[in-house]
């Protein structure tokens, strides 16, 4: 042991002091550094959510900057063609076929050239017209005005349209999936339900779609010639309608849409039946469609069938009676491709004067669309005629048939 | 039978009770119908539970041929706010439905119908329009939510309609939204990172609707299977385009809804690689919301390149 040596119990108490020194140097140290880090991170979280902000606010003012370019831009145009912005809608389908009927001969026929414009009238209705020229001459086939903001789920419609008679009545014949409007359509309701009149229809609050219309018009379809549209005429002369239409999504791909229909007329004067009498005109639609809905474009199934029944009296040879004609349609349509698509319509047309008679007719058809405004369409039809009212309503028919679309040509929900 | 009584009464103030909370609970809650997935998930990161929201489309339609389903004309109907993507994209079948629907409040032009297109920085708008050019949208390319930087645009159109509509509630928006955002901006670094090999690289669409995403990710359209939009192929567009395909290298096919018909016979003639991409979120549990459908795109469109 050396001089400088301290005593034992000096030397443990030094040691001790020391090492309690250095680790409550260390714990300080550490303590420091931690807190330094927190200092940085709370430094650096603010930071990011200043940038996050600044981005946020450069967002808003871009947005705001892009919107005021688009107002300034709008006023522009405004200002430079206001009455041209203001325009309807405009647009044509113009449809015609080439036929060859084996007991009526060949013919090029010229359909129809369809214009329809359509625009909003106000904040409170909308307007829409369909002009049809064909070989018959140039007519107003539609002209209404549609409320677009009534209360308690209501909707009001007057002037000249297609009543809401069935499904296929609704259609413009360019808008078929087959070339002629079925024949059944055509004696029992008159072709399209044409109609110059007034309609109210109610969208039910239900969880499905449930739609009621009533109507009343001069008189119901557009090859009617029971009734004269002109002339002003007693309550018990006008039509009267009453529908009730729904559908439902079985899957996500696949629906079925029903209806039916009824529309009286009281009384109907016939110049040679002293008696007139009522008209009673009811059907039942059925529509089911395959639409898968990943590929819409280029797949797809629709099934379509109306029955109709007509009740009137009518001349016989032993006098006015009353009869009772049932006939209807169904046809089935599958999309190949987006370009092709083919089916086919079965028709069971009765005379309404003896409705033991009827006309059959069976038609295959295939339609390329050349694009969705551009459309070919071959069909061919035999009809087994046992009504012999009209030599073109009987034996082979070929069709071939082209529609094309111009501008901006919708006949919208109804047509769906 | 006092007690029996006391039960009996108990249990029908019980049950009404019940009913009268979810009276109140569904009367609070604003509904909202959304015209695709895309909008429905952003508005219910926004709206969180003051908000009942329900997209028309599933996400697997081709936009421009969505079915016209009297069945969304109910949900219409009864909709406090309509959320839509503009730009005509829904042109083909939502004005049909609004009509019936009557329900002035989300007729367009209304406080009730947000227009997510506002502010969007809008790609392809067609100097002149003309049906000889295909099925041209005249207010440009309406698929603007395939670039999720306009992700954020949509958001906050969304949080701005909401809150026109709702005022009490838009602190609440605005608080959902800017956590929204953070979650976005955070993916979308992400995703920068992940396309960082595809940078700069050719292909060929079937129709063209992926400039906003090309943008986005660096990547280049060189042509499309539709002569023209909405036009189909002809055999001698689509041999000029495999050979097109040949001489320039381009590596990838993308389509979306339509046929894998002509995708896989061009990659047969072309070498190149087909991948099926999503236009809009929804369809599968990968591309239930939106960050997932970016996410799921830019994952395909690696793996058909070999690249992830």
């Amino acid at each position: 042991m050396n001089s400088f040596a301290l005593p034992t119990p000096q030397l443990a108490a030094l040691a001790a002091f020391t090492l309690l020194l250095f680790l409550s140097g260390t714990g300080l140290a550490q303590n420091t550094e931690l807190e330094s880090l927190r200092a940085l991170v709370k430094g650096m979280e603010q930071q990011l959510q200043k940038a996050l902000q600044r981005i946020d606010q450069l967002e808003k003012d871009k947005g705001a900057t892009t919107t005021r370019v688009d107002q300034v831009e709008r006023s522009v145009k405004s200002t430079q063609s206001a009455a041209g912005l203001l325009n309807p809608a405009i647009g044509m389908a113009i449809d015609a076929t080439a036929e060859q009927r084996n007991k009526a001969g060949g013919t090029f026929n010229f359909r129809s050239a369809e214009i329809g414009i359509s625009a909003s009238i106000d904040p409170y209705a909308r307007g829409y017209a369909f002009f049809n020229g064909s070989g018959d001459g140039v007519e107003v086939e539609e002209a209404a005005m549609v409320t677009t903001s009534l209360p308690w789920n209501l909707q009001a419609r007057g002037g000249r349209f297609f009543a809401d008679f069935g499904r296929l009545a609704k259609f413009h014949p360019h808008e078929y999936a087959f070339v002629n409007s079925p024949l059944s359509l055509e004696r029992l309701v008159g072709g399209e339900s044409k109609a110059d009149g007034a309609e109210l229809s109610y969208l039910f609050s239900t969880p499905f779609f449930l739609r009621a219309t009533v109507g009343g018009y001069n008189k119901l379809g557009a090859e009617n010639e029971r009734l004269d549209d002109t002339k002003s005429r007693a309550w018990s002369r006008f039509t009267y309608l009453a529908r009730l239409n729904s559908y439902f999504d079985l899957t996500d791909n696949q629906s079925v849409e029903v209806g039916t229909s009824l529309a009286y007329t009281p009384s109907i004067r016939i110049a040679s039946d002293p008696h007139g009498g009522s008209r009673t005109l009811s059907g039942v639609d059925l529509t089911y469609r395959y639409q898968p809905l990943g590929s819409t474009l280029h797949q797809g199934v629709t099934v379509g069938a109306e029955l109709f029944g007509n009740s009137e009296r009518v001349e016989r040879a032993s006098g006015f009676r009353r009869m009772f004609a049932p006939g209807g349609y169904a046809y089935a349509e599958a999309k190949l491709s987006r370009e092709w698509a083919a089916g086919f319509l079965y028709d069971n047309a009765p005379s309404l004067a003896s409705p033991g008679k009827k006309t059959h007719s069976y038609s295959p058809f295939l339609t390329w669309n050349l694009s969705e405004f551009n459309r070919l369409r071959m069909q061919y039809s035999y009809l087994d005629d046992k009504v012999r009212e009209d030599k073109a309503e009987r034996g082979h028919q070929f069709f071939l048939q082209w529609t094309t679309v111009l501008g901006a040509h919708a006949h919208g929900f109804r047509t769906r | 039978m006092q007690l029996e009584r006391r039960v009996v009464l108990s249990a029908i103030l019980s049950v009404s009770l019940f009913w009268c909370g979810i009276g109140t609970a569904q009367a609070q809650s604003i509904r909202v119908v959304t015209t695709i997935p895309d909008l429905a998930d952003i508005t219910k990161q926004i709206g969180k539970e003051l908000v009942d929201v329900e997209s028309l489309t599933r996400g697997v339609e081709f936009m421009h041929a969505v079915p016209v389903k009297p069945s969304f004309v109910p949900k219409l109907n009864r909709a406090n706010i309509l959320v839509a993507m503009g730009l005509d994209l829904e042109i083909s079948w939502l004005p049909a439905l609004l009509e019936p629907a009557s329900n002035p409040k989300i007729m367009p032009g209304q406080p009730g119908h947000i227009d997510c297109s506002t502010g969007i920085t809008v790609l392809e708008v067609p100097r002149s329009v003309d049906r000889a050019e295909g099925d041209v949208h005249p207010k440009g390319n309406p698929h603007y939510n395939l670039d999720p930087q306009n992700g954020r645009v949509i958001a906050r159109n969304i949080a701005d309609g909401l809150a026109r509509n709702y005022p009490q509630h838009k602190a609440l928006f605005e608080k959902n939204l800017a956590a929204y955002l953070a979650e976005l901006d955070k993916a979308l670094v992400r995703w920068q990172g992940m396309v960082a090999p595809l940078k700069g690289t050719k292909f060929v669409a079937y129709h063209s609707d992926w400039a906003y995403f090309a943008n986005r990710f660096g990547l280049q359209q060189a042509g499309s299977i539709e002569v023209k939009p909405g036009i189909e192929p002809t055999p001698n567009h689509l041999v000029g385009l495999a050979q097109k395909m040949q001489q320039e290298k381009i590596p990838l096919i993308i389509y979306g809804p339509q046929s894998d018909r002509y995708p896989k016979q061009l990659a047969g003639q072309s070498g190149a690689a087909v991948v099926r991409l999503q236009s809009i979120s929804g369809g599968a549990a990968e591309t239930d919301s939106y960050v997932k459908f970016i996410e799921h795109n830019l994952r395909s469109l690696l793996t058909a390149l070999k690249k992830g």
